[in-house]
């Protein structure tokens, strides 16, 4: 057990005023670690090791199905295509989809007014219930907002007649002004998107007059009173960021039928089965338990998926036409009627001795929700939650976020989810401060940045009262040390050209592991005679790995290989319940219901090792495959157990365990993030030559798969600082329609990437593990403008960084 | 019209309308291992190998393939017996969803037997039409140098007289910059 008054291995200790306050009593940094979670390296057998993933021979082989694959199991099956609106904003007066609706192989036809149109207000965002965003939109839209809103489906044959058909359907609108800058938006004599009485479930801060669906803030201490203060200087920086595309390389997919039970199926890929099944129930006005949603493989999702972006429309379509219907959305609906990250304007403020000492933070974003509130406000929230925290240290903080309707398309949930936008302007604006007072940008982080034993009452300053969280477990010192020697930090070489610079960035961050008490993970697993085990379980796995991770982990706890395991995960008629595969909860959530579920089994499976042993079962444990016991040395294979059990003469039994998991915790994993660049002066051209990441995420189940996650999540945040994003032109269209346009580094134009892991242990999540997948994706853009100020001198704070702003910026400053 | 062509070994015959594409026709002949990233030739997940050359299926007329030999993902390796590419890709955790992973794989390997010992920059200059959202393509391009001393190696070994039966690994066979005298990979034996 935890001695707080030891120093941690990874830094800091409790102090004993802290121990002694109240808040200490809420949130003991003692942790009741459940049994054989604090293994050590050398006596992990499954976790820790670079198991194959489960589904690795199927992908290379191209014999995983993902819900395209599909296809070819339903002769009749019907393909979707969406009409959706030309204008920015205004009123469908007239529908005619006569000619659609003559066409031969036309099976439906839906308009906003149709009879299976459901006409429920819905948010399509996949969140908990009841969801933190505002039932603002109809499956098909007569008032719409953006150009792309859907207006009216068709099913037919193959896609290209559904196109065609599509293409025939004649729209008439009664157009309105529109707004595109969000800044305009939030106006009083702004075009208006939304009257009060065209939205459900409202969210806290709305203001529909000034195309507001929520403002949010929270303070702690008194940031105004300390930014009044003689003895400080205060500080403000603003920063932009990108409209990033998840560009998830398979697009979104469903796939619905009514079966032979009358129940109705969707095969899709998402995020958030449970949470799909939920929302479709309301829009259909059908019991939860007549859905059935089914994961297959998923391409990506990155969060876009952590939505129910386009399922009504197959079911909708499949219950006019009585027939199986898949919608497979094209790749320039991908990047215009899809989702998106939240564009933001980021204000950063800090009140600073002298001496380098931060007496206040204080940041305000203006977030673009787009259309409709989708993720809106959490998201925002998260822009302060995720990234002040890293400075729990500093004793008033303050944020506030505006979130603003505009005439672009829908936003959503994207991986780090608001804390790339606070990162970039809280680790832009530090690096700042430091240069202006003279300080090392490290050093000066370090003197306030939080670690074990640390409460962070930030995250309560959100989250509300009982949202403070006790840090248990902080790598961030080792992560800057690790990669400053990765990157040459004390050995960079100027280039022999006079007018190439060489400069060096970094920036740290902090994420979070689930929501704290917003989760639900849950798991079976049975035993069959021959020893080997099915796992079912909630938890999402959109080709992360996770179900490679859950075996890992039943495995390490069976004692057997994973091998034995088989695993199905995600279907709803068939899986335990889970929220589903977002806020980096997977592992962690989903994780933790495993091993609860495979320790339920290990009970019943030492019943009937120490029956069959004639040893007591506190004797005994299981590995390689077996019971054995650790005071004679005698062992019963599993395989023995699972027959005897199954049939056994006196007496027998199924082998079963469960495991559901919710917490209260949300541990951070920390990443201190380095890049090397050179710059040229003249040109403002540069190159990135390294990126270097350094990632604490406690225990990686699988570093081969962990370190995967930290490059493809390090490239994602790299893009976020060069690539432009989705534009639009000025009457709200959107400029980028295929992936050409959307010019994210590729192959050969991705810098190298290290990722470290970076390995500490904490004690609330499985094994020791925290996540791994978003922190990395917030830190390149802070790292990158940090190394260009270093180089040459100049701060770019408008997201993408490009040699024109660096070229204008230089000759600005002469 | 009729179109025939030779599929992963196999001589087929596909009834076809002059508009088709090969991606829509593999995918309807349950060739489901090419994906469909975009539909216009910039992803790269539908990459397959025409008469040995790497092709994007989603816009390439299936009229043009009349006669023609082409190799889809299906025609490599079986998930017991996976090809030096694939089993690469498996050991360096080189795949996540692994939607782009079909492409990436015929594309490497038609980069592999056109350069059976590429450097790093050829390999990432050669994976720059095949996108992949979820790696960084940093262990992707780890996986191709890895294969391409795996097929070095078992060319060695085939050289010594193990024969290998397929006749794509021997091309690459033995015709690396490490066994070979000409790292253009004309093959040694
Ligand atoms: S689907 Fe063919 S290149 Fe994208
Ligand atoms: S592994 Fe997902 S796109 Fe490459």
């Amino acid at each position: 057990m935890t001695d707080p008054d030891d120093p941690k291995p990874d830094g800091g200790t409790a102090s004993r005023s802290e121990r002694e306050s109240p808040e200490f009593e809420d949130h003991p940094l003692e942790w009741d670690e459940p049994e054989n979670n604090d293994l050590e390296p050398d006596e992990r057998a499954s976790v820790s090791r670079p198991a194959q993933k489960d589904d690795d021979p199927k992908l290379v082989t191209g014999q995983a199905k993902y819900t395209a694959d599909y296809e070819q199991r339903f002769p009749d099956l019907a393909h979707a295509a969406v009409v959706r609106s030309e204008i920015p904003h205004g009123y469908v007066t007239d529908v005619d989809a006569s000619a659609a609706e003559g066409m031969d192989a036309v099976h439906a036809v839906l308009t906003p007014w149709s009879e299976e149109t459901p006409d429920a207000k819905y948010t399509s965002a996949g969140q908990s219930y009841p969801e933190p965003s505002p039932w603002d939109m109809n499956v098909l839209n007569d008032h719409v907002r953006y150009v792309g809103d859907p207006i009216a489906a068709v099913a037919a044959d193959d896609a290209e007649t559904a196109r065609t058909a599509a293409d025939s359907i004649e729209v008439e609108y009664e157009e309105d002004d529109y707004v595109l800058d969000p800044e305009e938006a939030y106006s009083e004599d702004a075009p208006r998107l939304f009257d009060d009485d065209e939205v459900e479930n409202e969210i806290v801060g709305h203001d529909y007059s000034r195309n507001r669906m929520s403002r949010i803030d929270g303070e702690i201490g008194d940031v105004d009173d300390a930014l009044e203060r003689d003895d400080v200087h205060v500080h403000e920086t603003e920063w932009e960021t990108i409209r990033q595309s998840h560009a998830q390389i398979e697009p979104h997919t469903s796939l619905a039928y009514t079966d032979e039970d009358d129940r109705h199926v969707l095969v899709t890929s998402t995020q958030v089965p449970n949470h799909t099944r939920r929302q479709l129930a309301h829009l259909f006005d059908i019991p939860i338990r007549d859905i059935r949603v089914s994961k297959p493989r998923v391409g990506g999702g990155f969060g876009g998926k952590q939505a129910m972006v386009v399922e009504p429309i197959p079911l909708a379509l499949s219950l006019a036409a009585d027939r199986p219907v898949i919608y497979e959305a094209t790749r320039e609906e991908e990047f215009h009627a899809m989702r998106s990250r939240h564009p933001m304007n980021v204000r950063a403020r800090t009140a600073v001795t002298e001496d380098g000492s931060i007496e206040a933070i204080d940041l305000y974003a203006l977030s673009n929700t787009g259309a409709y509130g989708s993720h809106g406000m959490t998201v925002a929230g998260n822009v302060g939650s995720k990234p002040m925290p890293l400075y729990s240290k500093v004793p008033n903080a303050r944020f506030e976020a505006d979130i603003v309707h505009t005439n672009t398309p829908q936003t959503g949930a994207m991986r780090g989810y608001g804390a790339p936008q606070g990162t970039l302007a809280l680790e832009g604006h530090l690096d700042e401060v430091a240069r202006d007072l003279d300080l090392d940008p490290v050093e000066f982080r370090q003197r306030h940045y939080m670690e074990v034993g640390d409460l962070d009452e930030i995250a309560g300053m959100m989250g509300g009262e009982g949202a403070e969280r006790r840090i248990r477990s902080c790598g961030l010192d080792e992560c800057i040390e690790r990669g400053k020697e990765a990157i040459g930090w004390d050995a960079l070489e100027q280039p022999d050209e006079e007018h190439r610079h060489r400069g060096i960035g970094m920036a740290l961050s902090a994420q979070g592991t689930g929501v704290a008490g917003d989760e639900l993970g849950a798991a079976q697993l049975m035993m069959n005679e021959d020893g080997s085990f099915h796992l079912h379980v909630g938890g999402v796995d959109i080709g992360t790995g996770a179900d490679t991770a859950f075996i890992q982990i039943a495995a390490e706890v069976l004692g057997c290989e994973e091998t034995d395991i088989v695993i199905k995960s995600s279907d709803t008629d068939v899986t335990p319940f889970d929220y589903g595969a977002y806020a980096s909860s997977t592992t962690y959530i989903s994780g933790m219901a495993v091993k609860k579920a495979a320790e339920d089994a290990k009970g019943r499976i030492l019943y009937w090792g120490s029956k069959l042993l004639e040893e007591p079962e506190s004797n005994l444990d299981t590995g390689d495959g077996t019971v054995y016991s650790e005071e004679t040395g005698a062992s019963v294979s599993l395989e023995e157990i699972g027959y005897e059990a199954a049939y056994g003469h006196d007496e027998r039994e199924h082998i079963l365990g469960k495991g559901t998991h919710c917490t209260e915790e949300s541990p951070p994993p920390f990443a201190a993030q380095f890049a090397d660049v050179t710059v040229d002066e003249e040109t403002g051209e540069f190159d990135v030559n390294k990126l270097v990441v350094a990632v604490d995420c406690g225990v990686a189940i699988n570093p081969g798969m962990a370190e995967g996650q930290v490059e493809g999540a390090n490239h994602m945040s790299y893009e976020m600082a060069v690539c432009e994003g989705i534009t639009f032109d000025d009457e709200g269209r959107a400029e980028v329609t295929s992936f050409d346009e959307y010019d994210w580094p590729t192959a050969a134009e991705t810098p190298t990437i290290e990722s470290i892991l970076v390995e500490t242990h904490e004690p609330t999540g499985p094994f020791g593990a925290k996540s791994v997948a978003e922190v990395p994706t917030n830190t390149v853009p802070p790292a990158l403008s940090n190394a260009i100020r270093e180089a040459v001198g100049v701060r770019i704070t408008d997201m993408p960084i490009t040699a024109a702003k660096i070229k204008s910026a230089l000759e600005a400053d002469d | 019209m009729h179109i025939d062509c030779t599929i992963n070994g196999n001589e087929r015959t596909f009834e076809v309308s002059k508009t088709d594409l090969l991606l829509d026709v593999l995918r309807r002949d349950g060739y489901t291992g090419a994906k469909r990233g975009c539909d216009t030739g910039a992803c790269g997940m539908c990459a397959v190998q025409i008469d040995g050359e790497p092709a994007m299926s989603c816009v390439t007329p299936v009229v043009k393939v009349d006669g023609a030999t082409i190799e889809t993902i299906e025609g490599l390796g079986t998930q017991d017996d996976l090809h030096p590419v694939q089993q690469a890709f498996v050991d360096n955790s080189a795949l996540q969803c692994g939607f782009c992973i079909p492409g990436m794989i015929m594309r490497s390997k038609a980069l592999l037997e056109e350069n059976p010992s590429p450097s790093e920059a050829e390999v990432r200059e050669a994976l720059s039409d095949n996108l992949c959202r979820c790696t960084g393509y940093k262990k992707i391009v780890e996986a191709v140098l890895d294969a391409s001393e795996r097929m070095a190696d078992r060319g060695v070994a085939a050289d010594g007289g193990r024969s290998s039966d397929r006749g794509d690994d021997c091309r690459c066979a033995g015709a690396t910059g490490k066994t070979g005298p000409d790292s253009r990979g004309e093959t040694r034996r």
